[in-house]
């Protein structure tokens, strides 16, 4: 089946299976910064974002996404927030083998993007939360959080 | 890849029952699908619900909540309305259910509809008397929530669709508390427990205490909410505590398996229900949220 929709900022049409996961689709169409991990839900390197909402692309089914707007790590390469993400990460030395950070870096982003749900402040319980999807097996679940307090910290000196 | 012949897409309940129908072979419905890429079950064709307009949120003029199916957790999570109802009960039970990304596309819906004993969503929603919306081509149905479940992964639906749930008004000011106990944040729950308590010039006016993971079915503890129901809140000592937590225990028939012993998640319905009661009757009501057993 024919499906289309926005990638990244460009209307684009795949032909997909009607079973195949949009994790699937997106690696048979080279993107390739949306990794394949556990495909249960729980690693989160193949997070993506769907209307604005971080999701796992290996648990959504690729024909329903039709219509919809699609950002992965690639449409957001150059995006101001995505660059201060990316060099605290690595300021922080969150960054190893590298294979869970486009997953990790696009969990963040919707998060600072957003803000909580409640409204509140991004502190480091909210990180936490937010980061509930996404494993990482080498450096672990400090430096990540650091480097996105880092990150909130820096947006909220010119208040 | 899940082995599937067809994608279809539904634009209202009754065209989602119809396309059920034409078959041929076996269908299911899907919205967040989150269940479904994982256990990849036998069908010909899906039915797509995401637009089938059952994805509201909305406090009726009378006051009850209205979750439609396809809400996502995200989104009761999120929702003012829900976040007001019974102290936020609810959304904190989603917030609780899987991680980020999975809150995302999982739907309320299909977390009652997948019918597991453990559903996440299911306590919460019986100990706030819900009732349960379906479609067929031509007509709607409701019934309460406690007869929508039949058994593990069974429910009243066949092949009619879950539009979803409402709350009733008189719920959006009881107390609720819920626990759900689980091996790491994000596993299946060993058990959950949601308790509500309607509190009136001193008294329990009603009481509702609902059991997941502990029977084939999400289930009500009515002999323990009778207990309460009508007592005075200086009558319920810990004696009495104690008496309601015993019988709530011995009204569920939890299993044996490989994440805890029967034994154990009966042990802990007794502990949760108690605590979850002492919470409720002590608290001031700002801090609800379910900490570690």
């Amino acid at each position: 089946m024919n499906i289309s929709f926005n990638l990244n900022g460009s209307a684009t049409n795949l032909e997909v299976a009607p079973g195949e996961s949009l994790l699937q689709a997106l690696r048979a169409s080279r993107v390739f910064s949306v990794k394949l991990g556990c495909e249960t839900g729980d690693c989160g390197s193949c997070t993506v974002l769907l209307d604005g909402q971080p999701v796992n692309s290996c648990m959504v089914v690729a024909a329903r996404v039709n219509g919809s707007h699609v950002t992965t790590m690639e449409g957001l390469l150059g995006d101001d927030l995505m660059i201060r993400l990316q060099t605290e990460l690595v300021e922080h030395g969150a960054v190893q083998c590298g294979y869970c950070i486009p997953g990790l870096l696009i969990s963040l982003y919707a998060l600072v993007k957003q803000g909580p749900s409640c409204g509140g402040e991004i502190d480091e319980e909210v990180i936490r939360h937010a980061l509930t999807g996404n494993l990482c097996r080498c450096t672990g679940y400090v430096k990540p959080v650091e480097a996105a307090r880092a990150v909130v910290a820096a947006m909220e000196v010119p208040k | 890849m899940w082995n599937l012949q067809e994608y279809r897409i539904a634009s209202s309940p009754a065209e989602a029952v119809a396309l059920m129908r034409k078959g041929p072979g076996k269908g299911a419905y899907i919205a967040g699908g989150t269940d479904m890429l994982l256990e990849h079950p036998a069908c010909d064709f899906v039915v797509d619900v995401n637009n089938a307009g059952i994805g509201d949120i909305a406090r009726t003029p009378g006051g009850d909540l209205f979750l439609g199916a396809a809400a996502t957790l995200q989104g009761l999570v999120d929702n003012n309305f829900v976040r007001e109802f019974a102290g936020g009960a609810i959304s904190k039970s989603a917030s609780q259910c899987g991680n980020r990304p999975v809150r995302s596309t999982a739907t309320v819906g299909g977390n009652l509809c997948n019918a597991l004993p453990s559903a996440d969503m299911a306590p919460v929603l019986l100990a706030l008397d819900a009732t349960c919306y379906i479609a067929d081509e031509d007509c709607q149905e409701s019934l309460p929530l406690t007869d929508f479940f039949v058994g593990p992964r069974m429910t009243v639906l066949e092949d009619r669709l879950l539009v979803g749930v409402a709350l009733p008004g008189e719920c959006a000011g009881w107390r609720c508390a819920a626990h759900k106990l689980t091996r790491t944040a994000e596993d299946i729950s060993l058990v959950q427990v949601a308790v509500s308590l309607g509190m009136d010039d001193g008294k329990i006016q009603e009481a509702r205490i609902a059991l997941g993971a502990v029977s084939p079915v999400p289930m009500r503890a009515v002999l323990a909410e009778t207990m309460l129901a009508g007592q005075e809140i200086t009558a319920v000592t810990p004696d009495v505590l104690r008496d309601v937590a015993t019988i709530a225990a011995g009204e569920c028939d939890p299993l044996d398996d490989h994440r805890a012993s029967a034994e154990y998640r009966r042990d802990m319905v007794n502990v949760l229900t108690r605590r979850l009661i002492t919470r409720i009757l002590t608290d001031d009501g700002d801090n609800m949220e379910g900490g570690a057993a």
